[in-house]
């Protein structure tokens, strides 16, 4: 097994806050990563950085053997993203979207392409719909079809079924799951919805406050913090992050205080 | 109202700009004898003319600031595009509006005021490239600040060409303007592009020693552009500054 992304010591600094502290991170191909946390752990910033968007303060990162910054594009050659938040074009249709794409990635066989993609994804009457005329589900799935136009060897996903109702979010899994089997796509995944990283993710790496907390199968995470399931964990978890923050900020004020 | 330093031009640099430009156009008029008659010809090549910089600038600006108020800035900057490529293909792109914008304005001062730009001749083509070239680094200027500044900066796409049109003696020679902003003047390729220009206009054939100024300023300030913009770039990357758009 080949590691498709790998991550050392990655740190990040916004004026005086630590998103992320010495983050290691590591995807094999073909496989699938849940990377979980409260809100304000580091997840995205992580990605952010994962994707060359943000650059670190300090650390490594490679992908598919190339690495950022320098290796940029050719890395990206190798990644699909795909999030809730990035937007489609309004006033393209959903096919000439997806051409647009498949054409800055180089993709020869566009249009099998896009049809395979839609068709994975149950959608392939979307084809002739105007962006604006999707809803925020469809939209979702046009997103990640876009995001594996390309083959990528690494797909990373950001609360991909966040606000979708349960059968598009099924849908959602099922696609991946797919996915990753047919094409030995490997995956990052980010969710706060538990019980869909337990069905999709062979491991789960838990940040808090900036760095990983725990890492493993989600089964070995569960009885490392003797929960019954990856939500007990999560909220044992940001309790105690969020406890370590007050504390923090107590010995702050009472260094300012002393001072 | 310090802290963003941009709403203090609506009170500071336009009104400077206007008092500049039009006082330089009525030095120029009131301190040369045969002034009424080349001011037609400098008012209409220089604005014809002026639509090749504008508009390359503008469909360059333009194109960035679509992708940033679309939100779609992240979903450019995760595919193998290079920075370069996407700059040159907004560029190109944008060749199809610069000839559609220049050509309306030259065939309206031909149809209106029997003005032919092509009359020049094979002189418009140096001055031509120069001006599509500046247009296009100064477009490079305006994406470093708004990728350093954020959506305050934006202004500065249609902005800056109002501070660089009287500054240049696009309509008038340089000698117009009033000395203490001449020195900024004598750094703009624009200046020897309007000029040289100018003398066509005045029948005096090309005047390569003032295009070749011209040239050389450009080669200058487009090294500054794109040193700028890898800089504002590599702090657009290290602040977050995606977290905007996203």
């Amino acid at each position: 097994m080949e590691y498709v992304l790998r991550a050392r010591g990655l740190m990040k600094e916004y004026k005086r806050t630590r998103a992320v502290d010495g983050v290691d991170l590591e995807v094999m191909n073909g496989e699938r990563v849940g990377l979980l946390g409260p809100n304000g752990a580091g997840k995205t910033t992580t990605l952010m950085m994962l994707l060359g968007a943000i650059s670190p303060d300090e650390g490594s990162i490679e992908i598919c053997g190339h690495r950022l910054p320098g290796g940029r594009s050719e890395a990206m050659q190798r990644v699909g993203f795909s999030a809730g938040y990035m937007p489609l074009a309004e006033r393209l249709r959903v096919g000439e979207f997806l051409r647009m794409y498949g054409e800055l990635y180089g993709v020869l066989d566009i249009e099998a392409r896009i049809d395979a993609g839609l068709e994975r994804f149950r959608i392939p009457e979307l084809a002739e719909a105007m962006g604006t005329q999707l809803s925020s589900g469809q939209r979702t799935l046009v997103g990640i079809v876009k995001a594996t136009l390309h083959r990528p060897s690494l797909l990373v996903l950001d609360e991909p079924t966040a606000s979708l109702d349960p059968d598009v979010a099924l849908r959602v899994r099922t696609g991946l799951r797919d996915l990753c089997q047919s094409e030995g796509t490997a995956l990052l995944i980010t969710s706060h919805n538990m019980v869909e990283i337990e069905r999709l993710c062979e491991r789960v790496v838990f940040l808090s406050a900036g760095s990983v907390i725990a890492n493993g199968t989600p089964s070995a995470i569960t009885s490392q913090f003797e929960r019954d399931d990856l939500e007990g964990v999560f909220i044992h978890l940001a309790q105690v992050g969020a406890e370590q923050r007050e504390r923090a900020e107590r010995r702050t004020q009472e260094t300012d205080h002393s001072a | 109202m310090f802290r963003s330093p941009h709403r203090l031009f609506d009170v500071t640099i336009w009104p400077l700009v206007d008092v500049i430009l039009f006082g330089s156009i009525g030095a120029f008029i009131a301190g040369n004898e045969s002034a009424g008659a080349q001011a037609f010809g400098y008012l209409l090549g220089g604005v014809v003319l002026w639509h090749i910089i504008y508009q390359a600038q503008i469909a360059v600006s333009t194109g960035f600031l679509e992708e940033t108020w679309s939100r779609n800035l992240l979903n450019i900057m995760i595919t193998p595009v290079k920075e370069w490529e996407y700059v040159a293909g907004t560029a190109l792109f944008g060749l199809v509006k610069l000839i559609l914008g220049t050509g309306l304005v030259a065939v309206t001062a031909l149809l209106l005021f029997s003005f032919d730009v092509t009359d020049l001749g094979l002189g418009l083509v140096p001055i031509g490239a120069i001006l599509l070239a500046v247009g296009w680094l100064i477009a490079l200027f305006v994406i470093g600040f708004v990728l350093r500044f954020g959506s305050g900066a934006e202004a500065l796409a249609w902005g800056i060409m109002f501070v660089v049109m009287p500054l240049s003696g696009v309509f008038y020679p340089v000698d117009a303007l009033p000395d203490v902003v001449r020195p900024l003047a004598l750094v703009l390729p624009t200046t020897y592009a309007f000029d040289a220009m100018r003398t066509l206009l005045d029948g005096d054939g090309i005047d390569w020693g003032t295009i070749g100024i011209a040239a050389a300023t450009t080669v200058g300030l487009t090294a500054a552009a794109l040193l700028f913009l890898v800089r504002m770039l590599r702090v657009f990357r290290a602040r977050g500054f995606i977290t905007r758009y996203s």
